[in-house]
């Protein structure tokens, strides 16, 4: 197997080399990036607002890592399989004295080396550069790594299937790249939203096993499903299903595109309001413009048009109006990037200022000199970075537009940092066993930094910057069945109208019978009007027809994994589809598979376990049968006369065996002597 | 025969589709013994090679090769066996050396003597990449990475396919000089019938898929006939005769190859009343051509088709 090892990789070097030159093009280009960046940013020349401060995170490192790492694991399986396939050249490589199974790790092993020094090497020596103090004025932990390495290992998933698309021998020319759908799903495993690093890991693993194992099979039959073993059999019929089930979703989607009144005609209603207070209903969806009514259904009128008002007009009218990120609120794990790690604080003309989340502070790099300055906490400036461990409650994350918040919090008090002077400020204490259970910042024009609401569990507040109560309303009953918080700022200064609504779990155990509060509250007066606004979109009633037509056709196998309707959260299996998928897969898909299995002459074991097969995996399935099996031919029995399969010993009617080629008299037979002369 | 024998097949069977590219073939080729595996192009000659070296999968039937079934052939039966490809590939971008230095690799019982004398033999330079040597200097190559591994059972598929005349017979020499040796068994496909002729022991003639030979070369030569009527006029038309391949006729001639020339065919070519009939010399080659070539009668008369004024 060295010998093989050896080959493959004297063989591929042309290719290892192109592949470590534009990895290393990548990696420099990021850190020169970096570096320009900072430059621009000591000369005053560029804000720091809006940029990746860490490159380990940047969006260069991580886009770029992913494509090359596709293409480059793509094209270098494909080319250890290319470069042999000549059918003579393969013979010359199977028939040796070694096992399939060691043909298959000779190439893997030289491929996958080829790919981490290739890949690998340029992307660790950037990540150890990033890591090192002093390089990068900006926090480092290990777990900021894992993106890149999921793509790496999204790159090897990628090397299988292309190994994979130029080894197959397929019926259907088209289905051998279905491989590269299954790369592709572990492509996406790495971005798919609620998952958490071990299950994305477990996720790639086990599609790149299945790829792996499709390849190790294709080595025991040049290719062909027949004459596989059965863990290559299973390992090509899960490949090729994924990628026909990934064929599928984008042939519905793009019929989805195409017929958009038939897939798109659910419409639903939110509330919005104006800057004078009023309240109305706004339609959306079925791709047709918004409808605003008012809360009678009555179409809001434009008066200098005479009909109904347009989106932009209404918008121009609409007040400004903000969430509370409560603390029960999950963050979202969506993006792991640095974000999830440390928030950009602020910048002053010679440092800049991090929430680093491990240590709940704000951390200080110099920008000249890129080293680690100290940190703030609740209790002020401290040379290290834990400080005496006082903590920072973790500030709000992914908010768009993007502002630079002002604030901090403890369950406690709110607190403003004076980063020129590295000091901390107390903006608002709260009164006696009063928690802090959410608090933003409101900047109403741009970045110009107007109020901060606090919500606790007893009162709700309105505060200037500098910490002064413009209003306070009173909360603790409402909680925490009545958990989303929302102010809309109105024309009139310090009047605003405060929403309170319930959020989805609780509306839904109740029956989606808690209303939304509105109240309307005033610096002067405080609250001088309420309202309770029914739910709008009582879901869980039915689902849109996109998502009943997709789950016709959808596997329910693949239910499991994918969340179709249109509601945020929280995350749950839509029972009611899956079995209509179940149901159209038990009417359509089974008899479909048991027929075919029938067909090709299987036992009643292999019939039966095709035909649940089928009920799982549905049109990707039939579509992956038919790739992987070749289609039986029939010739008639010379003794029944009926179609009976070619690759059978006897009919299998009768049980006749097959004639013996016919005479024709010029046949020449002697015996065959051992010796010779 | 008292050993295995050393490749045997039983109804061996492979379709492409629904066509079959060999039909229920059932041989058994012997020890020691060189076997010429003859057929037209199309014949099914290659898909049973791979077959029987597992390349390929059967339809269905069954085979082994040294006595291990061709579905499952092990590492140390690939050891024992030289395989020769028809095109010569190899990989163009290593040298001559480092071709034997990589087969080398995988071969314990390797003899560098044998592959140094195949390549001197084919004056190939060891520095040589393959990818610059002429189609014979890779047919050599590829002889010496068969034989230094001095494996007991050859196949080769069709080795001189495409070399020049001088190449194929550097070729068959070595062939004759190299590879022979008491207990080795020489399996090859050929078109060559010159060369099947010289070193071949016995033939298996493919047929659309069929086997409808196999025998020793000198029972085949020997069981197809070419014999020569002269008549007076144009000759009658022949009567329906066993085991006839080619009749052809002229104005005053009429020549008939048939296999298993028996009295009766005799006396049923006797029965037209030739003026002369005469048992004609056939070679291996123009025996091998009637018999794979198209059956039947064939005309060849001038008067019938001049066009009368």
């Amino acid at each position: 197997m060295k010998a093989l090892i050896r080959k493959e990789l004297r063989e591929n070097l042309k290719l290892a080399v192109l592949g470590f030159v534009v990895f290393t093009v990548l990696v420099v280009w990021s850190w020169r990036d970096y570096a320009v960046m900072m430059k621009d940013v000591l000369l005053g020349l560029r804000s720091l607002e809006g940029y990746h401060l860490q490159p380990v995170g940047s969006g260069l490192i991580f886009v770029g890592t992913a494509w090359l790492c596709v293409i480059f694991g793509a094209v270098l399986g494909w080319m250890q399989i290319f470069n042999e396939r000549h059918r003579d050249l393969w013979a010359f490589l199977v028939h040796r004295p070694i096992s399939p199974t060691q043909i298959f790790f000779g190439k893997v092993i030289a491929g996958l080396g080829i790919y981490i020094v290739a890949a690998g090497l340029p992307l660790v020596c950037f990540i150890a550069w990033a890591g090192i103090p002093r390089h990068v004025a900006a926090p480092f932990e290990w777990g900021m790594v894992l993106p890149i390495a999921w793509l790496f290992l999204a790159g090897i998933a990628f090397y299988f299937a292309g190994m994979l698309t130029v080894l197959r021998q397929a019926r259907w020319y088209a289905s051998r790249t279905f491989g590269l759908g299954l790369a592709f799903m572990v492509l996406l495993a790495n971005v798919a939203p609620n998952w958490r690093f071990w299950q994305i890991l477990v996720a790639m693993l086990i599609g790149i096993a299945i790829l792996a194992a499709a390849v190790w099979g294709g080595f025991h039959s040049d290719g062909y499903y027949k004459g596989q073993p059965a863990l290559g059999k299973l390992g090509l019929t899960a490949s090729i299903t994924v990628g026909a089930g990934v064929v599928a979703f984008i042939v519905f989607v793009l019929l989805a595109n195409l017929i958009p009144n038939l897939f798109n005609s659910d419409r639903w209603a939110m509330y919005v309001m104006t800057k004078d207070g009023t309240i109305y209903k706004k339609i959306q969806g079925g791709r047709r413009p918004p409808e605003f009514v008012d809360l009678d259904g009555k179409p809001l009128i434009d008066a200098k048009t005479g009909r109904m008002i347009e989106s932009e007009e209404f918008n121009r009218r609409a007040c400004n109006t903000t969430s509370i990120p409560m603390d029960w609120e999950k963050p979202s794990l969506r993006r792991r990037n640095p974000p999830t790690f440390f928030t950009f604080w602020q910048a002053t003309p010679d440092t800049i200022w991090y929430y680093w989340n491990r240590y709940g502070r704000l951390v200080g790099y110099d920008i000249a000199t890129r080293r680690f300055i100290g940190s703030v906490g609740p209790n002020g400036f401290a040379d290290d970075l834990s400080g005496g461990g006082d903590r920072f409650n973790a500030p709000e994350r992914d908010r768009y537009p993007p502002v630079p918040l002002r604030t901090l919090r403890t369950a406690t008090a709110i607190y403003r940092a004076d980063l020129q002077n590295r000091a901390i400020n107390t903006l608002f204490t709260t009164e006696k066993d009063e928690t802090i259970l959410g608090a933003t910042d409101v900047f109403l024009n741009g970045a110009d930094w107007d109020y901060t609401v606090v919500v606790t569990k007893r009162h709700i507040r309105l505060l200037t910057p500098e910490g002064k109560v413009v209003w306070k309303t009173p909360y603790n009953q409402a909680y925490p069945d009545y958990g989303h918080v929302r102010v809309s700022f109105l024309e009139k200064p310090g009047q605003c109208a405060l929403w309170v609504a319930p959020p989805y779990g609780a509306n839904k155990k109740a029956g989606w019978k808690l209303p939304t509060h509105v109240a309307w509250i005033d610096s002067e007066q405080g609250m001088f009007k309420s309202v309770d606004l029914p739910n709008l979109n009582p879901p869980g009633n039915g689902y849109s027809l996109r998502a009943k037509l997709l789950s016709l056709l959808m596997p329910p196998g693949l239910w499991a994994g994918i969340y179709l309707d249109d509601r945020p959260e929280p995350l749950e299996l839509p029972w009611k589809l899956v079995l209509i998928s179940l149901a159209a897969a038990a009417v359509v898909w089974v008899p479909l598979g048991l027929w075919l299995a029938w067909h090709h002459n299987f036992d009643i074991r292999a019939q039966l376990g095709w035909a649940v097969f089928h009920l799982f995996c549905g049109i990707p399935g039939f579509v992956a049968f038919l790739s992987v099996q070749e289609w039986p031919a029939q010739e008639p029995c010379p003794n029944c006369e009926k179609l009976r399969s070619i690759d059978r010993e006897k009919c299998e009617h009768c049980g006749a065996d097959f004639a013996p080629p016919e005479k024709n008299g010029t046949e020449i037979f002697a015996p065959l002597e051992a010796s010779r002369t | 025969m008292n050993e295995q024998p050393v490749i045997q097949t039983r109804g061996l069977t492979k379709y492409f589709g629904a066509k079959p590219a060999v039909y229920d073939l059932n041989l058994e080729v012997p020890r020691g013994c060189v076997l010429a595996f003859l057929g037209r192009n199309g014949s099914g000659k290659t898909t049973t090679i791979r077959m029987l070296l597992g390349l390929l999968e059967p339809t269905r039937g069954e085979g082994s090769i040294l006595g291990h079934d061709i579905r499952a052939l092990p590492p140390e039966a690939r050891e024992r066996i030289g395989y020769l490809t028809e095109e010569h590939q190899l990989y163009g971008w290593m040298s001559v050396k480092e071709c034997g230095g990589f087969q080398s690799q995988f071969y314990p019982r390797w003899n560098e003597k044998i592959f140094r004398g195949v390549i001197g033999h084919f004056s190939l330079k060891p520095a040589a990449r393959v990818k610059d040597l002429s189609r014979g200097e890779r047919a050599g190559l590829c002889l010496g990475l068969m034989l230094a591994p001095e494996p007991e059972l050859l196949i080769l598929d069709d080795p001189a396919m495409g070399l020049d005349p001088v190449a194929r017979r550097s070729l068959v020499e070595s062939m004759i000089y190299l590879t022979r040796r008491s207990d080795r068994t020489i399996f090859f496909s050929s078109h060559q019938l010159a060369d099947v002729e010289r070193v071949a022991d016995y033939i298996a003639v493919l047929d659309h898929g069929v086997l409808r030979a196999c025998c020793p070369v000198e029972a085949f030569r020997g069981s197809v006939k070419e014999v020569h009527l002269r008549f007076s006029g144009v000759p009658p038309a022949l009567p329906k005769i066993p085991g006839l391949l080619q009749a052809f006729r002229t104005e005053r001639e009429l020549r008939v190859t048939c296999v298993h020339y028996s009295r009766a065919i005799e006396q049923a070519l006797q029965a037209l009343a030739p003026l002369q009939m005469e048992m004609a010399p056939i070679s291996l080659e123009d025996a091998f051509i009637s018999y794979l070539g198209e059956r039947g009668e064939k005309s060849f008369i001038l008067s019938e088709t001049e066009v009368q004024p």
